[in-house]
């Protein structure tokens, strides 16, 4: 309240200060104008006087001189030359126009005898009847603006002409020049009037064209009826007065005083401005003064507010520099835009500088028009409507978030829009703050995939486990329902071998079940990686069509393989994992393929750009029962098995697609699927191999192996074998597995117990070794790296194979790395171990004779 | 009845006599005479009445040629240049009676018996530079001069002016009291230029030969710029009233009649003929006195502009036509044709005309500071219309007052160029 007095009281008090000085100014001048008025119409008093005073000497001069001249004219009327002479002599003198001999009867006669009818009007009257001077106007009819002056006489005769009066007559303009009456710069008219305002004789410049000027004024001035009567009554009394009035809009003085003869009256008109002519310059230069006087402290007044104002406005917009500073250097280190906006046009008043940076959007653009930001604005296209900016009371606000993107960069951008309706000094503001939340809708999202992620896991899981408690459950009930039957049925031999080959079928089914879920838990778990070397394609190819071949003449089927159009022999990749993923499709394809029908598989060579790479197509094409569209969606998902009358007698676990997706995926290469349900379906893989060079492809001919004959069904027959196993069950099953084909096992409960039954053993003692990996006390590669290194000449060439749940190729690749010549995977499959025992036991045999 | 029965016999000797007179000079046969003028002026009942008297009294014919007034000039100039000249031929005597090569068409009128009845002024309109009389006036005559309203002047308390300095000390005084002094209607003011124009070349006769002559122009006659100076300058005072640029010819009349102003530059006979009726003032109210445009310090009149009968001097019926002019002038057949006929006396022995009053009272001044119809008649290249364009452009301040003058030169030069006059 304090500080508002005191910026207010210094302008409060300036403007009585200037209030003060132009009422004491208005005052003096009212004052001296009221003055120079009287002292105008004084001085006009004075002069017109003087010029009444000087006509009045002028009548009477001609009222004497008449009276002399008649008594020079009696005494020499004897002589009327003589006369005549002095007349003329006195005519160029006094500069009168005629003089007169007046008759009783009105007759006028000149000196040199010429007449004249004269019409003296009123004033024949007093000349005759009361013998007075008189003077008369227009009084010789035939001459127009003759003033004449006349005094009576005693009779007397003049060339016959009895007279009763002498007169002389003026011309007016001669009159006028006799009054004197140059005054104010030949401006004013003056009159000489009868008392009804008729004119006598004008000194009008140029001439009179006035009769009666009463009669003008009424018709040509401002004075009302009331001033005019005022002003007539004057006239009839013989006063002296002064009126103002405008005529024809320009002020005049009218000044009117008695001749003091008859009624005439001297009439005097004269401009306002010429009668105040001489007293306005006085009081210009007083005006003048005073204004100069009054400007100067008017202007020292203001320099010293403009001073002020100046060092006050300079201190502020140092003040507001600053902050402006501050806060364009704030803005600039923060990612919040700050706008302020016109409350009443939105006009931009303010923009921080960081909106090019953010957006992309130089700020001048923005003050230019807000609206530009909106080209930045993703899924909505009003930035700032104008309703939400009106709804928005005073001092409150409104906020919601939108999303932009950086003109420039694209980078997206997540904004808390808040707008505050605020007056600042009086005015209306809308503040725009446009609040970072990037990060935060960021976390947001992240959360939110995560919680759909583990959703979605959870799901996963429970559908994993009901399929896996499905599909486990269903070769389970054919075994154990089978074990019962087989028990009840023991002494039914056709019966026993039919529940041991059902029983067999759907342990062999589980047992696939189990291989592809750790399969897959392996992929998905990225534990699974690729042992890349080089291979021969075309061998693939080949082993591919001795394995599958036979499957398809089973069901009396067309396999075509078609690798011809795939030249390169040597590539490097995982050709275990590529093996399977052809497989894979090839068993769908002869599985989902009736009898009779056809299978294609095709190998191409795609387009290559680099020459140490190779691109492979492998397309798998049958004419089976295809897959609907629905199905083809998920036919890379776990556990996806379409549904129908077909699908239903075949069997599957659900998982083989996947894997061999999750595969290609591993391998970098894509697999794509066109199928229509009854018309069969394409696989395509499409994968990327190095090249190996052609002289280091030699590899060791396994032609031999080909051309190896079939195991005998009796190598194994009396032979020794040692069995490391922990497991007491599966000890006992190998035991009396490999006791049915002769072989004589010796037991070992784990790894060090077998390395010792070994090391203490003769040499050649044992024709094999079955060794168990995970065991306690020694696991299986332990042993087996103590028995190939304990120095018994055997030591190095006995066969030993891993025989473990352990199915990998991570554990094959152990295995051998370990010491061991072969992989076996529980649970025990006899054709597996009899084909391994053949090749080790004829292997060793054979390198045993070509090393004797 | 003595006086009657004389009169009666005294007309029918004569109308014997003129019978005899014209059917012995024409071999007893009658004869058609040709007079061609303009339609209007044709239709004027003075003009009818005589016509009607002649073939009565002669049993000779006129075939009258009329042309509408706004070819009549140009229609008439072809038929002449066609050798198609009437016996006699009715114009005013102004700058297009130049088309009609008056010193090889028409005979010089200067010794007929009849030129001794005509008024000065009337024989001075109708004679040439050379002092030879033309054609016979027969016509309206009137007194130009400026009309003031006398009426309202007295109740103003003012009086006539008898001086420039007066008449413009009364406009002043005028304009003061609300009233507009002079009605000057611009698109129609013509005549009021050449009422001024006419003290300078009346009065200089010199100046008119050698304007005539093309050695000087309006630029170089000083009272030529002072005139449209004055008139310049009243248009600024104020003079004029306020929406006078608007006006035109019909105006002056409502003007006139209302009191709205209170002076024109007009004639006498168009109180009689315009001067609308049943308004505020009539006739009766207005007075005459002299036209001041500062190039005449006491002022001027200009006297009537005259229709005349000009008689073709290669004409086959050369003494018909003059006898025909003869009758037109014999005092007792212009008394019937101008019985009642507003006008000023074109004949000094015109009895039965109605003169104004107006122009009686002054006719003192009249005779003082009246002057012939001077420059529309005599300055080679004068036109009306040019006068009014000039001035339009000096009252719509595209020019001043000099550049006004150059107009007024300009114009006249090339009408002059245009009728093919000598030293042009």
């Amino acid at each position: 309240m304090k500080k508002w007095v005191g910026k207010a009281l210094l302008p409060f008090l300036m403007c009585m200060v200037g209030i003060a000085a132009v009422l004491i100014g208005i005052i003096y001048f009212d004052f001296i104008s009221e003055r120079i008025y009287e002292d105008s119409t004084d001085h006009l008093e004075e002069i017109y006087g003087q010029v009444n005073r000087s006509f009045g000497a002028f009548v009477e001069r001609n009222w004497g001189l008449l009276d002399g001249w008649n008594d020079y004219i009696r005494l020499n009327s004897a002589s009327p030359e003589t006369v005549s002479g002095f007349i003329e002599k006195e005519h160029e003198y006094w500069g009168f126009s005629e003089f007169y001999f007046l008759s009783a009867d009105e007759t006028g006669m000149t000196i040199d005898g010429q007449r004249d009818k004269m019409d003296l009007g009123g004033a024949w009257n007093d000349l005759r009847e009361h013998g007075e001077p008189v003077m008369a106007g227009d009084a010789v009819s035939e001459s127009k603006d003759i003033t004449v002056f006349a005094v009576p006489v005693e009779h007397g005769e003049y060339n016959g002409f009895g007279y009763d009066a002498v007169a002389v007559s003026y011309t007016n303009a001669d009159m006028a020049s006799s009054l004197n009456v140059d005054a104010f710069a030949g401006e004013g008219k003056c009159f000489v009037i009868h008392n009804d305002g008729s004119i006598l004789l004008s000194t009008q410049t140029g001439g009179n064209v006035f009769g009666n000027y009463f009669m003008y004024l009424n018709a040509a001035s401002d004075l009302d009826e009331q001033k005019l009567a005022k002003m007539r009554t004057d006239w009839e009394n013989e006063t002296t007065g002064l009126v103002q009035c405008k005529i024809g809009g320009v002020s005049h003085c009218i000044l009117y005083q008695p001749v003091g003869y008859q009624d005439y009256i001297l009439l005097s008109a004269v401009p306002q401005s010429v009668v105040s002519a001489g007293f306005l310059s006085v009081q210009k230069i007083t005006m003048n003064v005073f204004i100069v006087i009054f400007l100067l402290l008017g202007a020292a007044v203001f320099a010293l507010i403009v001073m002020r104002n100046r060092r006050q406005s300079r201190i502020t917009r140092t003040e507001l520099n600053y902050r402006e500073r501050m806060f364009d250097v704030l803005s600039n280190n923060v990612d919040d835009i700050f706008i302020m906006l016109d409350s009443e046009n939105q006009s931009v008043d303010y923009i921080s500088p960081n909106i090019e940076r953010l957006l992309g959007i130089p700020a001048a653009e923005v003050r230019e028009n807000i609206r530009v930001i909106e080209k930045c604005a993703i899924n909505f296209n009003v930035v700032i409507p104008k309703n939400v900016l009106e709804e928005i009371p005073l001092n409150g606000n409104k906020y919601w978030e939108c999303e932009y993107m950086h003109q420039n960069t694209g980078e997206r951008r997540w904004y808390r829009m808040t707008i505050y309706h605020m007056s600042i000094q009086d005015v209306k503001k809308y503040i725009v703050v446009m609040s970072d939340r990037t990060l935060e809708q960021q976390m947001n999202q992240k959360l939110q995939e995560a919680l759909t992620a583990a959703q979605s896991a959870n799901e996963a899981k429970s559908n994993f486990l009901s399929n896996m408690s499905h599909d486990i459950r269903t070769p389970m009930n054919a075994i154990v329902g089978f074990s019962v039957l087989l028990e009840k049925d023991a002494d039914n031999a056709e019966k026993v071998r039919e529940y041991t080959r059902k029983i067999t079928a759907s342990s062999h089914h589980l047992l696939s079940l189990i291989n592809d879920v750790l399969d897959m838990s392996k992929i998905e778990s990225g534990k699974t990686s690729l042992n890349v070397d080089r291979f021969n394609l075309p061998e693939l190819l080949e082993e591919l069509s001795i394995i599958l071949m036979p499957q398809a003449k089973a069901k009396n089927q067309k396999l075509k393989i078609d690798g011809g159009q795939a030249p390169r022999e040597y590539i490097i990749g995982d050709k275990l994992r590529l093996n399977q993923i052809l497989i894979n499709l090839l068993s769908n394809a002869v599985k989902y393929t009736p009898e009779g029908g056809k299978i294609e598989f095709i190998v191409r060579e795609l387009p290559q750009t680099a020459q140490q790479y190779v691109n492979l197509q492998f397309v798998v094409r049958d004419n089976g029962i295809g897959m609907s569209e629905e199905f083809q969606k998920n036919v890379f998902a776990p556990f996806s098995r379409e549904i129908n009358s077909v699908t239903n007698k075949i069997q599957g676990t659900g998982l083989g697609m996947a894997i061999t997706k999750n595969l290609v995926d591993l391998m970098g290469g894509i697999i794509r699927v066109k199928s229509k349900p009854g018309q069969g379906s394409t696989f395509t893989v499409e994968l990327s191999f190095a090249l190996a060079e052609q002289d280091d492809m030699q590899q060791p001919s396994n032609e031999n192996d080909h051309n190896r004959p079939e195991p005998d069904e009796n190598v194994m027959r009396g032979r020794r074998f040692l069995i490391a196993e922990d497991n007491e069950l599966n000890a006992e099953i190998l035991t009396e597995m490999l006791g049915m084909e002769g072989v004589i096992c010796e037991l070992a409960v784990n790894g060090e117990e077998a390395v010792k039954m070994f090391e203490k053993s003769e040499q050649g003692y044992y024709d094999m070794i079955f060794m168990d990996v995970q065991m306690p006390v020694m696991n299986g590669y332990e042993a087996t790296r103590q028995i190939r290194s304990c120095g018994r000449p055997d030591a190095e060439s006995v066969p030993i194979a891993a025989m473990t749940a352990n199915t990998f190729a991570e554990d094959v690749r152990n295995a051998m790395d370990a010491g061991m010549n072969g992989h076996l995977a529980k649970p025990i499959d006899m054709d597996a171990v009899r084909k391994l025992a053949s090749r080790l036991i004829s292997g060793k045999e054979s390198r045993s004779e070509k090393s004797e | 009845m003595k006086k009657k029965y004389f009169l009666l016999f005294m007309t029918l000797i004569a109308m014997l006599a003129l019978s005899s007179c014209t059917g012995g000079k024409s071999g007893g046969d009658k004869v058609t005479l040709t007079l061609m003028g303009k339609r209007s002026d044709l239709q004027k009942s003075y003009m009818t009445s005589i016509f009607e008297q002649y073939e009565a009294a002669t049993g000779n014919k006129l075939e009258i040629i009329s042309y509408d007034d706004v070819e009549y000039e140009t229609t008439a100039s072809e038929k002449f240049a066609n050798g198609e000249v009437p016996d006699i031929f009715m114009h005013f005597h102004n700058a297009d009676l130049n088309r009609f090569d008056v010193p090889n068409n028409f005979l010089y009128l200067n010794d007929e018996a009849w030129t001794d009845d005509l008024t000065d002024d009337a024989r001075a309109y109708c004679e040439d530079k050379d002092g030879n009389l033309l054609g016979l006036p027969y016509w309206e005559n009137s007194v130009s001069g400026c009309y003031y309203n006398k009426t309202l002047l007295d109740s103003l308390g003012l009086k006539p002016a008898s001086t420039q300095a007066e008449f413009d000390v009364l406009c002043q005084a005028l304009a003061a009291t609300g009233y507009t002094p002079i009605c000057w209607p611009a698109s129609d003011s013509s005549w009021m230029i050449q009422f001024a124009l006419d003290p300078i070349f009346a009065d200089n006769p010199e100046l008119l030969d050698k304007i005539n002559r093309n050695e000087i122009s309006y630029a170089d006659i000083p009272e030529v710029t002072d005139m449209v100076q004055w008139v310049a300058d009243a248009a600024d005072n104020g003079w004029f009233g306020s929406d006078w640029t608007e006006k035109g010819w019909d105006n002056i009349s409502p003007d006139m009649a209302s009191g709205e102003a209170v002076m024109t530059f007009i004639w006498d006979t168009w109180f009689y003929t315009d001067l609308e009726k049943g308004n505020k003032y009539s006739i009766d109210d207005f007075a005459l006195m002299p036209v001041f445009m500062n190039t005449a310090e006491n002022g001027t009149y200009e006297g009537g502009n005259l229709n005349m009968m000009m008689v073709n001097k290669n004409s086959e019926h050369l003494d018909t036509a003059l006898e025909f002019l003869a009758f037109c002038a014999d005092k007792k057949n212009y008394n019937v044709a101008f019985d009642g006929i507003s006008t000023v006396n074109c004949f000094k022995g015109q009895t039965t005309n109605i003169q104004s009053r107006m122009v009686t009272d002054e006719a003192d001044s009249i005779e003082a500071n009246g002057r012939v119809s001077t420059a529309a008649s005599r300055i080679i290249g004068y036109s009306a219309d040019d006068v009014v364009a000039a001035f339009g452009e000096l009252f719509n301040k595209k020019t001043d007052v000099a550049g006004c003058v150059k107009l007024l030169d300009d114009y006249r030069i090339a009408e002059a160029v245009k009728q093919g006059a000598e030293g042009f």
